[in-house]
């Protein structure tokens, strides 16, 4: 059985076609690949629906012939294969036109151990699994609710070679299981998922027990107006908005003026305190809880990256182009993304007690950016949704459309509580209480 | 009419009179399966013998090639040219009553043999959770090719040819006083699908699909605002013909023009509108509210965890009132040119064409050989579809398409009668819930209708609906010559995701009375 390449596998496939590419008459040239196994089981209608486990490998050569680009993905690591790889890449090139935004490869440098790899999700035990998901299943029955879900367990190897004499690989794992569950009248939904790199750590029974309850909570939801309302996110909802923040911390395209983050005249908001003091932002490849490969996609040695400190925009992020442009050193990272609070984490509990009259959110559903200067974002709840009158859980509440922006939601004055940071790859992210969220219209969905 | 605009209204019809089919020699063997790829019948039989001796009631495999080319650009400048190809074999099995899936990139006897005994494995391991046995509508046994249609390979021509297109689009919308950015692409794909089944089926098929499209930004520096003005939903089932047939420039120049208009525009004033929409839009709102809705697995609770579960209940076929009595859609993977055309779906099942909605009454859903008995019918629809070799193939949207009026409306005819309105053009942001009742569209291109007259451009509107309720406040759909083919390439729907490209033709139509956001100023 084919299983991850090894580090010595890795690289010399890629030093094989590297050899090639130079052989063909590229001047310099990278090669990259991805090693992967992925097995999951879904289930749905408290009964296992499809299962399967899939291997690949995929190797990608760039190369540069006097500055002109060409870049070929194949599957085949036979020999014929490469060297056909390393050739179409040299054909592409050579007809291509001068890239503009062409930086010589990285050449060598050392790269930290990276942490975030467990051999049990590389290798899932097809008859352990069926027992764990048994468990849930059963919890599904027992509280006579419909459970649907999926349990994935990914292991991959990267390796990356450079003409110019950079060498690096780095294995990497994520398992993960979400669940939702029903109630049988067809009033009450509920989710919860977690994720972890190491399958053992996965609390499958918890899952199972989450989604149960929230779905037993959350029968016979009663309409509420559609307006702007007090809330308190669970990291869930968090982290189904958080990705288009996130998404946004790029340097180029604030400077080139079609970004959140771009200023009047040319300028960008780095430096300006955006968000509530008391919420940080940064990328970590040594997270404990949340450990990510120790590279950017460039190739650049990835280390701890503030991003938002103590509210104030602090870096958006510099490729090796851009930051060649712009005289400056190329960012390490984004990796990944810790939110925390600097002060001790209010629990979710206290929170709901400190709100006279507000909404309690599990998750968001179809979220789309509407307008990328604001950060206006759509979307609906979904999967438990309660109210809560004079800091107590009063009752479920009907789904909801919100149009919100996010950069008024973390402002300053917005931001009430904090809580604990939760993995919810490739996020840590806690609960949030907020003064003010505005919803625009009811769901019937259940 | 104009020459172009003929040619552009023909094109975007689907171009099937234009399409003769069209094999390249390099790809012969590949279409005759007596003369095809030994290596890779000779895996597929490997795989169905070795789930056949180990217990498997039912095997097929799917061994396919990928090829992708893709052409980038900026302004003026080519940012990546890519080429990649994926191949490899994905088995499904059934063991007592329940599934398994493996796959892998090496496609040859002895990985054939050991995909199939993890497949059976897994199954095994998963039988004593599968309550309810799987039971497959019976399929004919099909040994066939099948290639879509397309006159010219977009492989085979000349990558300077491919640049020097792109190149001439982006000066066309740069020439614009006012645009600050363009980002242009086109993106070719090529699927060489074989499909071999323990029922004897053995099917070769190949399709063929072409994707340009581009983004123009106007960015106002001084104010720090800008706008954007997409057309990336053009993509077609058809070969390079497509880009040279059909008038890309003056929609690059026209999108220019109408960007720099959006940002100048005027916010739209939030209330009740009568809106007229484009099929560039409404095949948005088609693929939301009615694609999604009539997947009969969703209503089983079969995407429950993910993309949701259906306002329409496994029962409602033949009963439920959808919409207007004009109002007709259709279930169609032969449609030319449409993104989910094939000959065959990935179970073997010949392509269908099927009425989904028929005088404003939900009349059927789209089915595959595990879901179609569930609802008492004896053959699938042909909806099975993997997005590759290594994904398990299940239930996805066929091209679902409302038909035009029988006779001649224009779209002057909808704007008449309209004192106050709004026209809808493009892709904008598109979001429904997890049972496809309430939604909320924009639009790439917004203006006011007035008196029945189109006027000014406004910014910042949205339209928010329940579907039914937009379905039944459908009063005008236009005719014929109204009729075009949009579509999504990247449909996400499944765990592990999948993605399906997927086209919906239309004409024009009206909403009456649809609440309008002006979503800056909420």
């Amino acid at each position: 059985m084919a299983v991850m390449l090894e580090r010595g596998e890795a690289l010399e496939i890629c030093e094989t076609v590297l050899a090639h590419a130079k052989a063909g008459g590229a001047e310099d040239a990278s090669v990259s690949l991805q090693s992967s196994v992925l097995s999951h089981a879904r289930f749905a209608d408290n009964r296992i629906s499809t299962s399967g486990r899939s291997e690949d490998l995929d190797i990608t050569v760039t190369v540069w012939v006097g500055r002109r680009r060409g870049s070929v993905t194949g599957n085949d690591a036979g020999a014929g294969a490469l060297k056909t790889l390393a050739d179409e890449a040299v054909q592409i090139a050579r007809v291509s036109p001068v890239h503009r935004e062409y930086v010589p490869t990285l050449g060598p440098v050392t790269y930290p151990e990276s942490r975030g790899f467990a051999a049990a999700t590389a290798d899932v035990d097809v008859a352990a699994r069926a027992a764990r998901l048994k468990l849930v299943l059963d919890a599904c029955n027992d509280a006579k609710v419909t459970g649907a879900g999926f349990h994935s367990a990914r292991a991959s190897a990267i390796a990356a070679a450079t003409a110019n004499g950079n060498r690096r690989y780095f294995r990497s794992s994520e398992a993960g299981l979400s669940v939702t569950a029903r109630s049988a009248d067809g009033t009450g939904s509920g989710y919860y998922s977690a994720d972890h790199f190491d399958l053992a750590r996965l609390d499958t029974a918890r899952i199972g027990q989450e989604a149960v309850g929230k779905a037993v909570r959350s029968r016979e939801p009663k309409p509420i107006e559609p307006s702007t309302h007090p809330v308190i996110l669970e990291p869930q909802a968090v982290a189904d908005l958080l990705g288009f923040l996130t998404n946004s911390f790029d340097a180029r395209t604030a400077d080139e003026g079609r970004s959140p983050f771009s200023s009047k005249d040319g300028k960008t908001r780095v430096g300006e305190k955006l968000f509530n003091e008391r919420l940080s932002i940064y990328s970590d490849p040594m997270h404990a809880e949340m450990p990510a490969t120790p590279s950017t996609s460039d190739g650049i040695p990835a280390a701890r990256l503030p991003i938002v400190t103590n509210g104030v925009l602090e870096n958006l992020e510099y490729s090796r182009y851009w930051a060649q442009e712009r005289k400056r050193e190329p960012t390490a990272g984004p990796v990944n993304y810790i939110v925390e609070s600097s002060q001790p984490a209010v629990s979710l509990d206290d929170m709901i007690k400190a709100t006279n009259r507000g909404l309690l959110i599990s998750r968001f559903w179809y979220v789309r950016l509407v307008d990328p200067r604001t950060l206006i974002l759509t979307g609906l709840t979904r999967d438990g949704l309660w109210w809560i009158d004079k800091g107590r859980i009063s009752h479920p509440v009907r789904n909801l459309r919100f149009n919100q922006s996010v950069l008024a939601m973390l402002a300053p004055w917005n931001v009430e509580a904090i809580g604990a940071s939760r993995r919810l790859s490739p996020l840590m992210v806690p609960a949030l209480k907020l003064g003010a969220f505005t919803f625009t219209s009811v769901s019937d969905a259940i | 009419m104009a020459p172009e605009a003929t040619r552009r209204e023909f094109i975007a019809a689907g171009g099937a009179a234009i399409a003769a089919t069209c094999v390249p020699a390099w790809a012969a063997a590949w279409q005759n399966p007596s003369a095809g790829d030994p290596a890779r019948a000779e895996a597929a039989e490997a795989a169905l013998s070795r789930a056949a001796a180990l217990g498997a009631t039912y095997a097929d495999i799917r061994i396919n090639r990928y090829r992708r080319e893709s052409i980038a650009t900026r302004e003026r400048q080519v940012q990546n040219v890519s080429r990649s190809t994926s191949r490899g074999l994905g088995l499904r099995v059934l063991v007592n009553g329940a599934w398994g899936f493996a796959a892998t990139n090496r496609v040859d006897p002895a990985a054939a043999r050991a995909a199939a005994e993890q497949a059976v494995a897994i199954a095994r391991a998963n039988a004593a959770l599968a309550t309810r046995k799987v039971i497959l509508a019976d399929a004919d046994k099909v040994v066939t090719t099948w290639t879509s249609a397309f006159k010219r390979d977009p492989f085979e021509v000349p990558l300077d040819a491919k640049i020097a297109f792109l190149m001439k689009l982006n000066e066309a919308a740069l020439a614009v006083a006012g645009v600050s950015f363009i980002n242009s692409q086109v993106l070719f794909v090529d699927e060489q699908k074989y499909f071999a089944s323990s029922e004897g089926s053995r099917i070769t098929q190949r399709l063929v699909r072409t994707y340009p499209q581009f983004s123009v930004t106007a960015s106002d520096r001084a104010s720090g605002d800008f706008q954007s003005r997409p057309v990336v939903d053009r993509a077609q089932l058809v070969g390079y013909e497509y880009v040279e047939d059909y008038p890309w420039l003056s929609d690059a120049e026209k999108a220019g023009h109408e960007v720099v208009e959006k940002l100048k525009a005027k916010p739209v004033a939030p209330g009740k509108y009568d809106i007229v929409v484009d099929p560039s839009q409404l095949f948005l709102a088609i693929h939301e509210s009615v694609g999604h809705s009539t997947e009969l697995d969703r209503a089983f609770g079969w995407e429950a965890n993910m993309a949701g579960t259906s306002f329409l209940k496994p029962g409602d076929a033949g009963k439920l009132k959808f919409g207007a009595a004009i109002v007709n859609l259709v279930g169609d993977r032969t449609q030319p040119g449409g993104l989910a055309t094939t000959g065959f779906d990935d179970e073997g099942v010949k392509s269908d064409r099927w009425p989904i909605v028929r005088d404003g009454i939900f009349v059927d859903w789209q089915t595959t050989r595990e879901l179609a008995p569930l609802v008492g019918q004896a053959r699938s629809h042909g909806c099975l579809h993997s997005d590759s070799w290594s994904s398990v193939p299940f239930p996805r949207m066929p091209n679902v398409s409302l038909q035009p009026a029988a006779t001649a409306v224009s779209l002057d005819d909808l704007f008449s009668g309209i004192k106050r309105g709004l026209f809808v053009e493009g892709r904008g942001v598109s979001s429904i819930d997890q049972q496809r009742y309430n939604f909320q569209f924009g639009g790439a291109v917004i203006r006011e209708i007035t008196d029945g007259k189109l006027g000014a451009m406004v910014k910042d509107a949205a339209y928010q609906s329940r579907t039914p309720d937009f379905w039944a406040s459908c009063d005008g759909i236009g005719g014929p010559s109204t009729y075009r083919l949009w579509g999504t390439s990247a449909d996400g729907k499944g765990e592990p995701g999948q993605t399906n490209a997927v086209s919906h033709g239309c004409p024009p139509a009206r909403f009456r009375q649809v609440t309008v956001l002006n979503t800056a100023a909420l």
